[in-house]
């Protein structure tokens, strides 16, 4: 899958969450607060479903939630 | 000697400063670490064995998980580790809570002898340095951190003597490396270390410290009071306690800056969270990230969980997924966080109230978004804004009323008496029971609550009070000093009439 495709779905599933943040230009969704957990728990789901992947509690750090760009990276490292 | 201690304040905390600035940079950590079970020793005597053998089997169980790569192996040291400091944890902390709930359950039936108490000195910190043991450990075991080979880094991380009473609890990557750096001290440090400390010394002293009063005399006496008198101690302790831990916590920072060392936040403004959730998000907030770090998160991302939360997406779609999750981890964080502060029951139960309030918001979430849809209201007006914030205040007020109880038939029975007879008149002056406290001692804290409130609205608002304060020219800047030292000195609650009360979190 290429990484614009990965990009393009991790977007759909953020904006089922909260279609009010700009995604494209936010790169602290859990430092700022702008993403709770319950919020991250649906992400995870998400993610699981859309590029069966299995995110574990190491990938649990707000670098990897931060910003599109870090979910996109972490789904492409997990898929490799 | 807590905090707010002249020995501390005067003598302890200057002189480990002083000696600091004066030895070689390549001294400073062990300095560091000396000043740190000195001050341990001083307050808990031969009790700083359990502290340095924490530190010792922290240190040994890092290396080994470290340099194993068997997974097997790496688990098996990890769980050696967490389980005997949460062994001891519980050991010193809840052996008489487990003694007595078998007295109690077993009362009564035959050839039942009860279980006699035991007399277990608790150390100080144990609480604390515990949680930061076993998250440096799991993010050890989870490698997103290299086991430390620096004994000295390992020693002071898990009992800098700013930190061990009342926290912050800090995660090894956001603190460690600073231990070691040898970092001088500066006037820019002290200043702005000393101010904090007088700060928190104010909201301690000033407000906190006659709340107490107040709070002692209803929960001392609580059969006798009923009404709004109740609902207000609920308030006051709500206040106290805000007051008295955000305060101690500010001398933490602000000790732990003389040195250049920089400690988590533990609160932001807790009282404009508009939802129980936010409020954990703002209130003891380096206790909310330890459970949402080595708890909430390992349990959602479990395999268990990952596996229901598959089936539940299937079958009842994404909502009932999120809530059967949120059940699943929030459980075991609440039921930690209820029992970590204490071996109570009251405790548990403040725990389980907040479980059910956080369930309610995670399963009302789509109701409530059909309807801010529905009737096209703004959600983010400013009425819904205060109307949320007012909701979170009750929510927040009646969980200090439980908390603080000595027993839980004392919360239940307080909780009833606010209903009984509530009349706003009973606040009315003259109706009003003196609570052994003058119209001075009113007025105090009244007019410290409105400053601390002032100071909370400029830091919601993006303004730093201490780099404000430092950015004003000279006459004003002495004079905010000077009023800052002499309101500590003249209104602080101590002297005849009052009685120093002690770190409520210490306790914990």
């Amino acid at each position: 899958m290429k990484k614009s495709e990965i990009r393009a779905k991790i977007l759909e599933s953020l904006m089922d969450i909260d279609d009010t943040v700009d995604y494209e230009h936010e790169t602290a969704l859990v430092t700022d607060r702008i993403l709770d957990s319950f919020a991250i728990i649906s992400l995870v789901g998400d993610l699981e479903d859309a590029f069966g992947v299995e995110i574990t509690t190491p990938q649990m750090v707000p670098e990897n939630f931060d910003s599109l760009d870090g979910m996109t990276a972490m789904v492409e490292r997990l898929m490799q | 000697m807590g905090y707010n201690d002249v020995m501390y304040l005067a003598i302890f905390l200057p002189v480990t400063a002083v000696i600091y600035k004066l030895i070689p940079k390549k001294y400073r950590p062990a300095a560091l670490t000396a000043s740190s079970w000195l001050y341990f020793y001083l307050s808990s005597q031969e009790l700083i064995i359990y502290l340095i053998a924490a530190t010792v089997w922290v240190y040994g169980i890092a290396l080994l998980i470290g340099k194993s790569q068997s997974p097997k192996v790496r688990k098996a040291w990890l769980t050696a580790g967490l389980t005997v400091l949460f062994g001891t944890l519980l050991y010193v902390k809840y052996t008489n809570f487990f003694i007595g709930t078998i007295n109690h359950v077993m009362a009564g039936r035959e050839s039942f002898i009860p279980l006699q108490a035991q007399k277990i000195l608790v150390p100080l910190g144990i609480s604390y340095y515990t949680l930061e043991a076993a998250g440096y450990l799991l993010e050890v075991y989870w490698q997103r951190v290299e086991p430390d080979r620096n004994f000295l880094r390992i020693s002071v991380f898990l009992g800098f003597f700013p930190q061990i009473m009342e926290g912050p609890i800090a995660r090894y990557q956001d603190t460690a490396m600073q231990f070691t750096a040898g970092t001088d001290i500066v006037p820019d440090n002290i200043v702005n270390g000393c101010f904090r400390i007088l700060y928190g010394m104010f909201k301690k002293l000033v407000i906190a410290d006659r709340l107490y009063l107040v709070v002692n005399e209803v929960y001392s006496h609580s059969g006798s009071y009923h009404g709004a008198v109740v609902a207000l101690a609920g308030v006051c302790y709500t206040l106290q306690l805000y007051m008295e831990f955000s305060g101690m916590v500010d001398v933490s920072l602000g000790s732990a800056q003389i040195f250049g060392i920089t400690l988590p936040e533990n609160f932001r403004q807790p009282f404009f969270s508009q939802s129980a959730s936010e409020f954990w998000r703002r209130w003891h907030i380096s206790l909310g990230t330890w459970l949402k770090t080595y708890i909430f998160y390992p349990v959602t991302t479990s395999k268990m969980t990952m596996k229901v939360n598959r089936k539940v997406r299937k079958k009842w779609g994404k909502h009932a997924a999120k809530v059967v999750v949120s059940f699943l981890a929030l459980t075991p964080v609440w039921l930690f966080n209820g029992l970590w502060h204490g071996p109570q029951w009251n405790y548990i139960c403040y725990g389980i109230y907040y479980l059910v309030l956080l369930m309610l918001e995670v399963i009302l979430e789509p109701a409530k978004n059909a309807f801010y849809k529905k009737t096209g209201w703004d959600k983010k007006s400013h009425f819904f804004q205060a109307f949320r914030v007012l909701r979170t205040w009750i929510i927040i007020f009646t969980g200090e009323l439980f908390f603080r109880a000595n027993s839980q038939s004392q919360a239940w029975s307080m909780f009833k008496s606010i209903f009984h007879g509530f009349s706003p008149a009973q606040l009315l002056p003259g109706n009003l029971p003196d609570f052994y406290i003058g119209s001075a001692d009113v007025a105090a804290i009244i007019v410290g609550t409105a400053i601390v409130l002032g100071v909370d609205i400029a830091r919601e608002r993006g303004v730093h009070p201490i780099a404000w304060m430092r950015s004003r020219r000279q006459p004003l800047r002495w004079a905010l000093y000077y009023g800052l030292i002499f309101s500590v000195i003249i209104f602080g609650a101590y002297g005849t009439g009052y009685m120093p009360v002690d770190m409520i979190y210490a306790q914990f």
